[in-house]
């Protein structure tokens, strides 16, 4: 069963050619008759469908259209043609620690991310202790994230967003999360979301990473579907050219 | 509402933020309105107290002034700004974006009324009494969060698309300052430039705030239908703007 359905996908922007971005410009611009508006194609017909238990694999250069298609299927960026559907709780792991403020402890982090995810308010406060025991930072709940090292904070991060199971996951080349220890945690808690039932969207410039987790790949060039299939197959073909 | 509790949050976020590393913390949403009004109460007492028709007094209406100015500056520039902030989120969790620029405002709202008491206090020492109508004042609020939110919203997608807009807004707020009665009694002014100000949106408002807490301006009925229709318009055409102008935004995150 899909859980997510994306058909036809196409994204356009209109974009001014203002050189500048600045106000003042487009207004001389304007009154020159010298604004031109141009289309941007950043995703074109792009068709593909994440099953249950599947991790798929995006790969591409930069500017091939992986982080709007990421976008897309957060449901923060409408398509402008097609449809993209996602069945159930999405827990996007892009970025991570996107939302989190230094001034806030630890745990008010915690509470704001899973908030910003819509999770219960009620219920994250209970999870709270646990979240941070897990990521190991136990200690610092109570101070401000400035405190942490950058390690604590992706860690902190992590396990907040794979702490409820979600039915899609967006991963944006996070499997690298902090030391030793915690990167075999880590991919251990992945593996059982996987196995839990969850569809993943990877996209990843670690071609050793989708060789060993995903179970498809779709190779996107220039915003269109180049090539999609077998892993293996695919990243001989992207590593080729 | 399903947001709500997001909200709740960044309300509490929003309050607690600004002054989280001073000693006396939010103490300072106190203090703030108090040590602005002493100063320009000093610099401009001189000029203006005399001014003022009948029973009102310059102290009470120079903060009222403040507390308004105040609250409709930081939250039209804070609103506005509040997308383009949290663009890293936005462009990752959907959440509805509006709920950022709403936000600011209504923390914007929560300090406006935290300021009535410094007000009172202020209008005790003057030798005023707080007016019964004072609960009237929850309506001007709620007008101007709302007037606030509108502007912020339509404010934070050109703050995202131009780069130079902030510095027009800022240029564009002060002048508006000086366009609106808050150090000055409004009958000084030649009857020219009087209907001028009267067309300010905030005189409006600021004419109902100041006649409800104490009375300590007259109002009409004018000023009333003016701050629920600006306070409904602006909304309106924020709401509006955001929604079709946010897809070709949220892009350029």
């Amino acid at each position: 069963m899909a859980v997510i359905e994306v058909k036809n996908v196409n994204v356009t922007y209109r974009v001014l050619m203002n050189r500048t971005g600045s106000l003042k410009e487009l207004f001389r611009d304007v009154l020159k008759r010298k604004a031109r508006v141009v289309n941007y194609v950043a995703l074109k017909d792009i068709s593909f469908s994440v099953d249950k238990g599947e991790v798929v694999a995006i790969l591409g250069r930069n500017g091939a259209g992986k982080s709007t298609l990421l976008k897309v299927l957060a449901g923060v960026l409408p398509p402008t043609k097609g449809t993209s559907k996602v069945d159930g709780k999405i827990a996007p792991m892009i970025e991570l620690g996107a939302g989190f403020h230094p001034e806030m402890t630890g745990a008010e982090n915690v509470l704001f991310y899973s908030a910003l995810m819509g999770r219960e308010v009620k219920h994250v406060k209970s999870r709270t202790a646990a979240i941070g025991e897990w990521a190991g930072v136990s200690d610092h709940m109570d101070f401000p994230l400035r405190t942490f090292s950058s390690g604590m904070v992706a860690r902190l991060a992590f396990a907040t967003a794979t702490d409820e199971m979600a039915e899609v996951l967006l991963v944006d080349e996070v499997l690298s999360v902090g030391d030793g220890d915690f990167h075999a945690n880590s991919r251990a808690r992945m593996n059982s979301l996987i196995s839990g039932g969850a569809a993943v969207v990877l996209v990843s410039h670690d071609m050793r990473a989708v060789l060993e987790l995903a179970t498809k790949a779709v190779w996107l060039e220039n915003g269109h579907v180049k090539m999609i299939g077998n892993p293996a197959e695919v990243v001989a073909a992207y590593e080729a050219s | 509402m399903k947001y709500a509790q997001l909200i709740r949050i960044l309300v509490g976020r929003e309050l607690t933020l600004r002054y989280k590393r001073s000693v006396i913390g939010i103490g300072w949403t106190l203090l703030n309105p108090m040590l602005t009004s002493f100063v320009l109460w000093v610099v401009f007492s001189f000029v203006f107290a005399s001014k003022l028709p009948g029973t009102q007094q310059y102290a009470p209406y120079l903060m009222a002034g403040i507390l308004l100015n105040t609250f409709f500056n930081q939250g039209v520039t804070l609103s506005a700004e509040s997308i383009a902030h949290n663009g890293p989120v936005l462009t990752k969790i959907y959440v509805p974006p509006q709920v950022f620029p709403v936000s600011t405002a209504l923390a914007g709202l929560v300090n406006f009324f935290i300021g009535m008491i410094p007000l009172s206090i202020v209008c005790l020492i003057s030798g005023q009494s707080v007016a019964w109508t004072m609960p009237l004042v929850l309506l001007v609020g709620v007008c101007l969060a709302l007037l606030t939110a509108g502007i912020g919203l339509t404010l934070s997608i050109m703050y995202i698309r131009f780069d130079d807009t902030r510095n027009i807004v800022t240029v564009m707020l002060m002048i508006l300052m000086y366009f609106t009665p808050v150090f000055y009694p409004i009958s000084i002014l030649s009857e020219r430039l009087q209907r001028i100000i009267v067309l300010n949106p905030l005189t409006s408002y600021l004419d109902v705030f100041r006649w409800a807490f104490s009375n300590n301006a007259t109002v009409t009925a004018f000023d009333w239908l003016y701050m629920f229709g600006t306070s409904f318009v602006s909304i309106a055409i924020g709401t509006f703007v955001f929604k079709k102008y946010w897809p070709r935004t949220v892009a350029m995150l």
